[in-house]
């Protein structure tokens, strides 16, 4: 029997041998996607192009204009001659934000009743980098109006204590963008590969032609089985952990938690996607439609690791729904161990959950696929 | 010899996919250590046969039993006894030679010193030597069928299954692949072929016919011939082949000549009717009125192709 199923390994290794694309495709793909995520997202948002329709062209709306600059979040990039072109230059998404400075600004801000106004216009259609601009200018305007506000009451800035929380990020102190989206690319960049590669596994046979003679073959359909996830198996936990060693040493990407943890999780979690994948491979007729499917299937699965929207914030279904996604508690898992150091006795729900499907899907994938090949 | 004499034993054999019969409730029995050809034009349900054989597809009706083992109940018993060689793809492009063919022999579960001697003879059997590290796809159609079945005998079952084993394979190939297959007959293997070329077919010990899932006739070639021929072949050489087929044609629909069929061959027509000889005259006569010389005509024996058109009909 382990004769039969490493002759059948020993083939599919010869596979990938011959064709070296798809497992350099499968080994370092992943890596460099995670290289130019983390590298994209491991700065915080700066340099946002800012236009400025200054109608008062004063010393206070000059002022404005350098806090926002000073927040970091802005580059000065046009003054505008009038309303249209700030129009035309947002829907070109030449600029992120516009601020129009109403004429007598400076005038109401010096007087003592006067209720100075500003408008700012952001790019809404992309939502990161509105996000931090309206946090930039939050920020600048609210502490400029304590400035207006002490001046006012003629106190110094010294003398006032007023009400301030203070905020502390704990996990990724810096807030660094790469902390969250690597970890998350990471976890479903094992997905995909698991996924891809066992899809590929019978249904490539099947184009080829091949797989009859399998069959034909004094195989059992498990030693089939066994003998075609070997490979699958090898390829996708190499790449994780490649992958693992990127994100953590060129982007400091801490393991706070137990390292063996994480790697024998990380190879359950293998085993679920697998299942997953080979029923897929079963299903397909081609490996064009088992690429497709696979697609079909990350995408999903995507959408319910909360990576791209908080879980917590969609519709209560599709929070039950996420539960029953494997990639979901993965992701849990993953963030959890890198980032929080966290044990099984915090993350033991996700894990059991994840045990739960794995049976689950494992037992159906085995007996679904067996009988597909008998 | 063992005991049991037959190879393969199918009663019933039937298979139905939705309302379309496939296979419909055929019966035969191949014996050991013969050719046994499987004829009938695409679509007729010799592939659909082959792969109940195989147990890769349950009967809908029926049984049948391959070395004495019910291939429904024991698939897995049967398996490492015989040997399999599908339409094109038996080979797995991408590997060598040897690849494919270590592939093959660890597979069956073939001792390493053994494999060692067995590929050895595999390759000179398919004249692949010096070819060893070449990849499969890169070897030319005739190479790659002598291969294959090097490979599907490579753990020496006593029975192999051959599913159009020569299709697109040049004259020459053919012929060597069919010797490699005599050579193993020799040996006192069983051999199932499906073939649609009738040169291949009068090679065969025996045949079975079938057309739209039924057996239509089964017996060796000369009895095929015998049996199944209604009448006598008489072989025309006209002037104007494709002008006398339509001539004789419309005589026939138009009753004037109680021929059975009329069959272009090359330059040559076939005239197939019960004692063809006494008509010689009026399908003469017919042509030349039709400004058609007829030239010389001579009673032959059937073809197997003349057969298996008179059949088809």
């Amino acid at each position: 029997m382990f004769k039969r199923i490493w002759s059948l390994a020993a083939k599919e290794f010869l596979h990938l041998l011959h064709d070296w694309w798809m497992p350099s495709f499968m080994l370092f793909g992943g890596v460099i996607e995670l290289l130019a995520v983390g590298w994209a997202t491991s700065r915080p948002m700066t340099n946002l192009p800012l236009m400025v329709l200054d109608q008062d062209r004063s010393a206070a709306s000059r002022a404005i204009v350098t806090a926002l600059e000073n927040t970091g979040t802005f580059a000065f990039e046009a003054q505008a001659p009038n309303m249209a072109a700030v129009q035309d230059a947002l829907d070109r998404s030449k600029v992120n934000a516009a601020v129009i400075i109403p004429p007598g600004f400076d005038s109401k801000l010096a007087s003592p009743t006067g209720r100075p106004s500003l408008a700012v216009l952001l790019n809404g259609a992309e939502s990161t980098p509105a996000t931090a601009a309206l946090r930039a200018v939050t920020g600048a305007v609210r502490e400029m109006g304590q400035r207006i506000a002490l001046r006012r009451l003629g106190l110094d800035a010294d003398e006032f204590a007023g009400f301030d929380a203070s905020l502390r990020v704990w996990f990724n102190e810096a807030l660094n963008e790469a902390f969250y989206t690597t970890p998350a690319e990471l976890g479903l960049m094992l997905e995909f590969t698991t996924l891809l590669f066992a899809a590929l596994s019978f249904s490539r046979e099947r184009e080829l032609g091949t797989l009859e003679q399998l069959l034909v073959m004094p195989f059992s359909s498990l030693e089939i089985i066994i003998g075609k996830s070997i490979p699958t198996i090898l390829v996708a936990f190499s790449d994780f952990v490649l992958m693992l060693g990127a994100v953590h040493f060129v982007f400091g990407i801490p393991v706070r938690g137990s390292l063996i943890l994480l790697l024998a999780l990380a190879f359950g979690y293998l085993l679920v996607e697998l299942s997953k994948g080979l029923v897929i491979s079963v299903v397909s007729r081609s490996q064009h439609q088992a690429f497709l499917l696979v697609m079909m299937v990350g995408m999903t699965d995507f959408m319910f690791t909360g990576y791209a929207a908080p879980v917590e914030s969609m519709p209560r279904v599709m929070q039950i729904v996420a539960n029953v996604v494997p990639a979901h508690h993965w992701l849990t898992i993953l963030r959890g161990i890198l980032l929080k150091g966290a044990g099984l006795d915090v993350l033991w729900p996700n894990i059991l959950a994840l045990a739960v499907l794995g049976l689950v899907i494992g037992t159906f994938s085995l007996r679904y696929v067996r009988r597909a090949l008998d | 010899m063992k005991g049991n004499d037959s190879a393969i034993v199918a009663r019933g054999l039937t298979k139905r996919f939705g309302n379309f019969t496939a296979v419909d409730g055929i019966d035969f029995e191949v014996r050991r250590g013969e050719i046994f050809g499987f004829l009938g034009p695409n679509g007729a349900g010799k592939t659909t046969t082959i792969r109940m054989m195989l147990g890769l597809l349950k009967p809908t009706a029926g049984t049948v039993e391959v070395l004495g083992v019910s291939v429904s109940k024991h698939p897995e018993k049967i398996r490492p006894r015989i040997g399999y060689m599908s339409q094109r793809f038996s080979l797995y492009n991408d590997l060598t030679v040897l690849q494919n063919l270590r592939f093959y022999g660890r597979a069956y579960g073939v001792e390493n010193d053994l494999l060692k001697e067995r590929i050895q003879d595999a390759i000179q059997m398919a004249g692949l030597e010096g070819h060893e590290r070449t990849r499969t796809k890169d070897l030319s159609g005739g190479w790659r069928q002598r291969l294959a079945l090097s490979a599907a005998i490579l753990h020496r079952p006593e029975l192999i299954f051959l599913d159009e084993p020569t299709a697109g394979v040049d004259p020459i190939s053919r012929r060597a692949f069919w010797n490699l297959l005599y050579k193993l007959v020799a040996e006192g293997v069983t051999v199932f072929v499906t073939t649609h070329y009738m040169d291949e077919a009068e090679h065969c010990h025996r045949l079975a016919l079938i057309q739209r899932g039924r057996l239509i006739a089964l017996g060796s070639p000369e009895e095929i011939k015998r049996d199944m021929m209604r009448g006598q072949v008489l072989e025309i050489a006209p002037s104007n082949t494709a002008k006398a087929v339509k001539v004789l044609r419309a005589a026939r629909e138009a009753g004037r000549l109680p021929i059975e069929e009329v069959a272009m061959y090359g330059a040559l027509v076939h005239v197939v009717a019960p004692q063809v000889k006494q008509y010689q005259e009026a399908i003469a006569a017919e042509l030349r009125q039709a400004n058609v010389e007829p030239g010389p005509m001579a009673v032959i024996e059937p073809s197997l192709e003349d057969v298996f058109i008179a059949c088809m009909r």
